[in-house]
């Protein structure tokens, strides 16, 4: 047994930022750097969605298993 | 002058992508099908990268993208959301799909379904049912290059004669290199689809809006509806229809048959791991077509066809040498997802159908090029005889697919599942999303008709399985918390 892998519900972050917030972010305004809000929105949760990927590998004791083994 | 000049271009790059393709295969073995149709899992980081990369920028985001957003504005940005969300369930999945498949010498999913239920049979209906949902992406491939290619050649070359070059390069590599020579075309394509997104990015909004802000600020304030959902026309593609539709194809995209191939190419399971960490960032690429669709809306306003958005805004501004380019790269971005998708059906056919037989096993490589070889020509001749038959077939393909979830993944951790609850599980989806899409409602009261039948199909799996229940052995399931020791070194039996 590989120890548990709750760092996994990092891997909600993505899901939460597309979908379940999107009823509050689909709108123009404000509108930032000429981008509007919507838009911005989505391109802030694409940025995100590799550093939730990060944050539930760091702790994941498979993800771990592997680096140990390499180095 | 300028016709020979781009056309000369693609045709450069066509030609690469043959020989790149056959020297992909050079010092591999000729034998077995692993090599040919999963790579001989040997891929790493990188290669495992542009595979994945190259198999999910399709000409969808060359043309489909953009037409999309023309028409309808930012619900084309699904595909980002549920590219994030795929990636995020193949961090898990992946590896375990990976792991199963490596242990006992499995190359696709209705291999994988025939191995957990014991029955040759179950394997051969997952194989013939993902062949009839994935033929029309081949044509899609096939009818998107030659969109380029007429476009590109201003009119020179005709679509007839560019679905027949779509069907003969990609065939030409495929055959000889299997996946391992579409992960390096995949190398060729991605650079010059992030080159030429960069020069059209630039370009567009200077030479038609006087830059970026010209461009968001005109945008902004004359076409506001296309910036937020449901987008200009009324209902269908509203907050209902993206949520859901993001979440099917999220959780249908790692038993995809021909992103599991992608995924069984790898060279172990922390390769895939690292692989959903950090593909993601190439899908920042995709907002590029997006914005330009809505660009085109005012370059080239009252297109009859949505497709041509972007090269029929681009055709005459670029010079001849750049839109050759931009041609090259969507060519290419047809040309190996079109590969991929016949590799996998050929690797499907030769292990799950025509190869079960005792005196046709050992020429189960052979067999995979006949099918990949035979389902690209079924693909092209429907393209020139009925090419509606696969664009109607087209709207169920992937909501068809997604029926398999259960009978691939659930089946894998739940050790009571039967063949009896996944058969009628299967049937129920399959049916249901067949009567909706085809009686036109799909979307059904603003929700994805693939979602709504997936989960009656689980909702049935479930119930039968619980009444007939099977008792799996420990061989036949994965596990989501272990993974053996070493698995990438340990040697399979020949």
């Amino acid at each position: 047994m590989s120890g548990n892998r709750k760092s996994l519900l990092w891997l909600l972050g993505p899901p939460t930022l597309y979908l379940v917030a999107l009823p509050f972010t689909n709108r123009l305004t404000p509108v930032l750097f000429g981008v509007p809000f919507s838009v911005l929105w989505l391109l802030f949760a694409t940025l995100c969605t590799p550093l939730f990927g990060w944050l539930a590998a760091r702790r994941d004791p498979l993800w771990t298993k592997h680096r140990r083994d390499r180095s | 002058m300028r016709t020979a000049l781009s056309v000369g271009i693609v045709a450069v790059f066509l030609a690469a992508t043959v020989v790149l393709g056959l020297l992909a295969a050079r010092g591999r073995s000729r034998r077995g099908l692993a090599e040919w149709s999963v790579g001989g899992r040997s891929m790493g980081v990188a290669l495992t990268w542009v595979l994945m990369a190259g198999e999910t920028y399709t000409s969808f985001s060359y043309l489909g993208a953009a037409g999309w957003s023309y028409t309808h504005g930012i619900s084309a940005l699904y595909v980002v959301a549920y590219l994030a969300v795929g990636m995020a369930v193949s961090y898990v999945v992946a590896p375990m799909l990976w792991t199963y498949a490596r242990t006992h010498d499995l190359v696709n999913v209705s291999d994988m379904v025939a191995h957990r239920f014991r029955a040759p049979w179950l394997g051969a209906v997952v194989a013939v049912l993902a062949t009839v949902c994935m033929l029309p992406y081949i044509q899609l491939q096939i009818t998107g290059l030659g969109v380029v290619v007429t476009s590109v050649s201003y009119g020179a070359i005709g679509l007839g004669l560019a679905y027949l070059i779509a069907f003969v390069v990609s065939e030409a590599f495929v055959l000889a290199s299997g996946l391992r020579g579409s992960a390096w075309v995949s190398v060729l394509k991605d650079s010059l689809v992030v080159l030429t997104f960069g020069i059209v990015l630039v370009y567009v909004p200077v030479h038609f809006f006087g830059g970026f802000g010209g461009l968001l600020h005109k945008l902004t304030a004359q076409k506001a509806a296309w910036l937020t959902l449901p987008g200009p026309h009324t209902g269908v593609y509203g907050l209902g229809w993206f949520i859901s539709t993001a979440v099917l194809n999220g959780v249908v995209y790692p038993i995809f048959p021909t992103q599991v191939a992608g995924f069984l190419g790898a060279r172990g399971p922390q390769v895939l791991r690292r692989n959903a960490i950090i593909l993601p960032f190439y899908q920042v690429l995709l907002f590029v077509p997006v914005l330009l669709g809505m660009a085109a809306l005012f370059v080239v306003p009252n297109l009859g066809d949505s497709d041509l958005a972007l090269f029929a805004m681009i055709r005459d501004a670029l010079p001849a040498p750049v839109l050759g380019l931009v041609g090259a790269a969507g060519a290419l971005s047809s040309i190996v997802p079109m590969a991929v998708f016949m590799l996998t059906i050929g690797t499907l056919w030769s292990r799950s159908v025509l190869g079960l037989h005792p005196r046709t096993a050992p020429r189960q490589r052979q067999l995979a090029q006949l099918v990949t070889l035979l389902a690209g020509a079924l693909a092209l001749g429907m393209t020139y005889v009925f090419p509606n038959v696969l664009v109607r077939l087209s709207v169920v393909s992937y909501e068809g697919i997604a029926q398999l979830l259960p009978i691939v993944l659930i089946a894998l951790l739940w050790r009571r599942m039967s063949i009896a609850g996944a058969v009628a599980g299967l049937a129920v989806g399959l049916a249901l999303v067949s009567i909706m899409v085809f009686g036109g409602h799909d979307p059904w009261h603003g929700v994805n008709a693939g979602l709504i039948a997936l989960a009656a199909n689980i909702a049935v799996t479930v119930a039968v399985s619980a009444l007939r229940p099977a008792n799996a052995p420990d061989d036949r399931l994965a596990s989501l918390t272990e993974e053996p020791d070493h698995i990438e070194e340990t040697a399979l039996p020949q």
